[in-house]
């Protein structure tokens, strides 16, 4: 971050500042996300959600992957 | 206050809780209708849900902590209670969110049930 505005930008976080403002559970997250100047507090929250919707993103794709891709299973053979 | 609003309710969230919302005008509706997502506890199996849905993983979704609506209730001005910093991540992600920017707004309602002996 940037020490010369982070004070002042400390401020003007939307999530910090929008009250009593229609926000929910519906428009919360991606008005954080357009937010330019999100504090440290939402900036932390933000990021490891993205991390953890990016990673169940990913692991649904694989899953579907696995769905639609026919692939006969080979019965383990006991020679080896 | 929320008239007009709908909320879901998590099954870790107290009945007072919930008939604060109502009491000032909000209704209660299933997880894909509300406007609000109100939850105690992010390892609670309704919770859970939400958090592999759909709508969580486009940004539609934000669960917020229903101490929230305590926050409200005690405000002397009730609108001016931060929505923003009663944010509920999944379980997973609170241990290092916590590491990094100490305990969450919710958490320190909690100090005079619940006592912590974290390093700080
Ligand atoms: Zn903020």
């Amino acid at each position: 971050a940037n020490d010369s505005c982070s004070t002042m930008l400390k401020y003007r976080c939307s999530g910090c500042i929008a009250v009593g403002k229609s926000l929910n559970s519906r428009n919360f997250s991606k008005l954080l996300h357009s937010c330019p100047y999100q504090c440290d507090r939402h900036k932390v929250i933000v990021e490891a959600e993205d991390r953890y919707k990016s990673e169940l993103r990913k692991s649904l794709i694989c899953n579907k992957k696995i769905l639609l891709t026919p692939r006969r299973r080979r019965q383990p053979s006991n020679q080896s | 206050m929320f008239k007009g609003q709908r909320g879901w309710f998590c099954g870790s969230v107290s009945p007072d809780l919930r008939q604060f919302w109502v009491a000032e005008g909000g209704t209660i509706s299933d997880a894909r209708a509300a406007d609000f997502l109100f939850s105690c506890d992010a390892s609670h199996p309704d919770t859970l849900r939400i958090y592999q849905s759909t709508d969580y993983m486009e940004d539609n979704a934000t669960v917020f902590h229903a101490y929230y609506l305590s926050a409200v209730a005690n405000a002397e001005i009730k609108n001016s209670v931060t929505l923003g910093h009663f944010i509920l991540p999944p379980a997973s992600l609170q241990k290092e969110i916590r590491r990094k920017i100490g305990n969450f707004i919710w958490e320190q309602d909690q100090h005079s049930s619940i006592e912590k002996h974290d390093a700080v």
